[in-house]
């Protein structure tokens, strides 16, 4: 190889840079740099394991959220219904006829006349008047009427002028048939006789 | 050649491969993608929640509450049917045998049980059918309608019926804005959870829309208590009451006695369901002659003071008109025609003015047309055209017989007085709405129109003060202490339902509206057939009084101070007043 080169050499310099362009050299012998195998399989072995563990995982942790999910939506359905129990409670104890009855219950009565007191100088506006029994107002439907054989007509025996014995068994008898025609509770009975 | 035998025998099995093959993918394909999306797929229907009716204050009159209802999956069931029935029929009150024929049902995977069982009690049962340990019952959603104030405002709310649609009133005047619309979902299943990645597919539901009413619960709730009480105490037959805000014509309360529990409908009789007050038409009888008296004066035919002659009986064409108590000739002013609700006196009156005139203002009042509510169970009411009115036709119309109306009907239209001769269409949707005809009804879409000028409502205001004024009128059990109020009583003869005349029953009514001088409500109250002998001033004139008096005090009206103007009923050397 040497004796190529010099031979060459001896070329006229005429055509020397021509000649310098197109000489031929030997490319060196790239040296084979292969790469490392271990880490590449490392690596690829790596993303596979990772890959199918990453997505057993994924699945799992998808089924362990579904779990989850419908116990919370069971609970969340669960305290739903029971906000809406005591929602349904609160109406209950909110329900006008029960609050009317139990106010009754406590010897109340609907206010008589609307009165007001003006705040800037304390007049009177209205005809205010204490309530009385009489304003009361039956908050209960009447009891069904009997059937004739049921409530058969009071018998009415006319006592002796003057005959205290004759007298107090006509209040006695009297007294439950009001009852029977106003009454509700038994509590109110008394009250009830004598409102309309 | 033994080569060959296997090649026969490789393509006679491929032949058969390539049949099935065929026989899967081209004949049965459908059946079988169908069998594939049956196995452990679920579809469930998501039930909308149907939107809540509320008062005007938000105070709930219906609610949607999470009901549940219990399906089976008869396969599974059928093992133990007896048993899981008896569980069932005992704690949900329903029939052993019908539970036991669906739990048995063959062919299906589905079958209603109980449905809009409320959440906490199917809960129950459910747990106490795990515990013995039997499988196919399970519970889903399913909305359970529930009226917290039972029978208050029950006649205009409604129900919902058992298919869960609406059965009468403002649920099934409105049932398409409430009932929303169903959905559904579809998802795979696996072990009673959803699979993750499984094939799932929602439409959402679409929940109903809240309505709110222009009614005010509390004021319903005593309207109705008082009337109850009235009714009952005059053994009348039925009643209705109507409160009205003058100025917008909201309806703060229409009351009707009988009426029913929305809870359980089906325990009330038949004709006490709905609304008495909008579906019963009667003749409205005296009432009616404040509408007479003020269109006599927008027309200028008369005043206040006119004075009138008033014999002790008159006779128009074949028959004699009286009043409802005997007299001889007096000498009443128009004040005291109203105040003392004299026929004879109305009827003279009346005819100055023409059929057809006359005709126009009690349309104008709202008479013989529908109310706007939107209510197609609401009757129009009957009022003829002029052109066939006779004299006699002429002459009743006046004191309000031989026409007849609904009790909403005729608040409204004395409510014009009291709103200085503006009609404003009454109504029950605070705000807008749309009923399921089309139609938008509301509050905010009321329509008014001028009957009579201010000046002969402000009139007609003072001469039904008359009424109410203990020395000259008829009804004084209908004032408020301290309040100026205007009324008018009202006792009318009653046309049977049988014969379809006069058959010696009466109706007892009242109308007005305080205070007198600045009307801020109109009371309407009607009695059907009081059996006690009393009138509308004894029957309807404390009702008006007491729920007048709680509309005075709830809404913090106080009296306007001014003093009522003294009424002159009589003339001249007056009359000799009745005993």
């Amino acid at each position: 190889m040497s004796t190529l080169i010099h031979q060459a050499r001896r070329v006229p310099r005429i055509a020397e840079a021509a000649v310098e362009r197109a000489r031929l050299t030997v490319v060196p012998r790239a040296r084979s740099r292969r790469a490392a195998r271990v880490p590449f399989m490392a690596l690829v072995s790596l993303l596979l394991v990772g890959g199918v563990a990453g997505l057993l995982f994924f699945n799992t942790s998808m089924q362990q959220a579904s779990f989850t999910a419908t116990s919370l939506e069971d609970r969340a359905e669960r305290l739903e219904a029971r906000e809406q129990g005591l929602q349904m409670e609160l109406e209950r104890l909110r329900n006008p006829q029960r609050v009317a009855v139990q106010a009754k219950a406590m010897g109340m009565v609907p206010g008589a006349a609307p009165a007001f007191v003006r705040l800037s100088d304390g007049a009177v506006l209205g005809q205010p008047r204490p309530a009385t029994v009489d304003d009361g107002l039956r908050v209960t439907p009447l009891p069904t009427p009997k059937p004739r054989e049921l409530d058969p007509k009071p018998m009415v025996i006319k006592p002796a002028a003057g005959s205290r014995a004759g007298r107090q068994g006509v209040d006695g008898a009297a007294s439950p048939a009001v009852t029977a025609r106003t009454g509700t509770h038994e509590t109110q009975s008394h009250q009830q006789g004598s409102l309309r | 050649m033994r080569l060959r035998i296997g090649f026969l025998l490789v393509s006679m099995v491929v032949s058969v491969f390539a049949v099935r093959l065929f026989q899967l993918q081209g004949v049965d394909a459908q059946a079988y993608v169908a069998k594939a999306r049956a196995e452990g797929v679920v579809t469930v229907d998501l039930p909308a929640t149907r939107g809540k009716i509320t008062d005007r204050n938000g105070v709930a009159f219906a609610t949607s509450v999470d009901g549940l209802m219990l399906v089976a999956d008869p396969t599974v069931t059928v093992k133990h049917a007896s048993e899981i029935a008896t569980i069932i029929a005992r704690r949900l009150d329903i029939d052993y045998f019908d539970v036991l024929a669906r739990l048995r049902k063959p062919l299906t995977r589905f079958q209603y049980i109980a449905r809009r069982v409320p959440a906490t009690q199917a809960r129950a049962v459910l747990a106490a059918i795990d515990r013995r340990g039997y499988k196919g019952i399970d519970l889903r959603r399913d909305p359970l309608r529930s009226y917290p104030a039972d029978d208050v405002a029950a006649n205009v709310v409604g129900f919902v019926n058992e298919a869960g649609k609406g059965g009468d009133g403002a649920e099934l005047l409105f049932d398409k804005r409430l009932s929303g619309e169903d959905g559904t979902a579809t998802y795979e299943v696996g072990g009673g959870n959803r699979i993750p990645l499984g094939d799932n597919s929602t439409v959402p539901a679409r929940s109903g829309k809240d309505l709110r009413l222009t009614i005010d619960r509390d004021v319903q709730w005593y309207t109705q208590r008082v009337l109850r009480s009235a009714v009952q105490g005059s053994r009348g037959l039925s009643g209705s009451a109507v409160v009205m805000d003058t100025r917008t014509g909201e309806l703060l309360a229409v009351a009707d006695f009988p009426t029913y529990d929305p809870n359980e409908p089906s325990l009330s009789k038949k004709e006490d369901i709905g609304a008495r007050a909008l579906r019963d038409v009667y003749e409205p009888g005296s009432v009616e002659k404040v509408l007479t008296a003020s269109s006599l004066i927008d027309a200028g035919k008369v005043t206040p003071s006119t004075r009138i002659t008033v014999p002790s009986q008159l006779k128009v064409q074949d028959r004699v008109i009286g009043d409802w108590f005997d007299h001889d000739e007096l000498h009443l002013t128009l004040t005291g025609v109203i105040a003392r609700s004299s026929n004879i006196g109305t009827v003279l009156a009346a005819s100055r003015l023409s059929s057809r005139r006359m005709y126009g203002y009690l349309r104008g009042f709202g008479l013989g047309a529908r109310t706007g509510l939107g209510d197609p169970g609401e009757s129009p009411g009957l009022l003829r055209g002029w052109r066939d009115w006779a004299d006699i036709d002429h002459a009743t119309a006046a004191f309000g017989q031989g026409l007849s109306v609904n009790a909403v009907q005729m608040a409204a239209a004395v409510n014009t007085i009291g709103n200085d001769g503006v009609y404003v269409a009454p109504s029950l949707v605070k705000g807008r709405a749309t009923t399921s005809g089309g139609a938008t009804v509301g509050s905010d879409a009321t329509t008014t129109h001028r009957v009579v000028s201010r000046r002969a409502a402000r009139l007609t205001a003072q001469m039904m003060e008359a009424v109410t004024n203990p020395l000259t009128g008829t009804a004084a059990a209908a004032g408020v202490p301290g309040y100026r109020v205007a009324g008018k009583t009202g006792t009318a003869q009653r046309v049977g339902p049988r014969c379809g005349c006069y058959n010696g029953t009466f109706t007892a009514s009242f109308a007005g509206f305080a205070p007198a001088d600045q009307p801020r409500f109109s009371v309407y109250v009607v009695v059907q057939d009081p059996k006690n002998g009393g009138g509308g001033g004894s029957i309807g004139g404390p009702v008006f009084g007491r729920v007048m008096s709680y509309l005075l005090e709830k809404y913090a009206v106080p009296p306007t101070g001014a003093v009522a103007p003294t009424p002159r009923i009589y003339w001249g050397r007056g009359g000799r007043l009745p005993q």
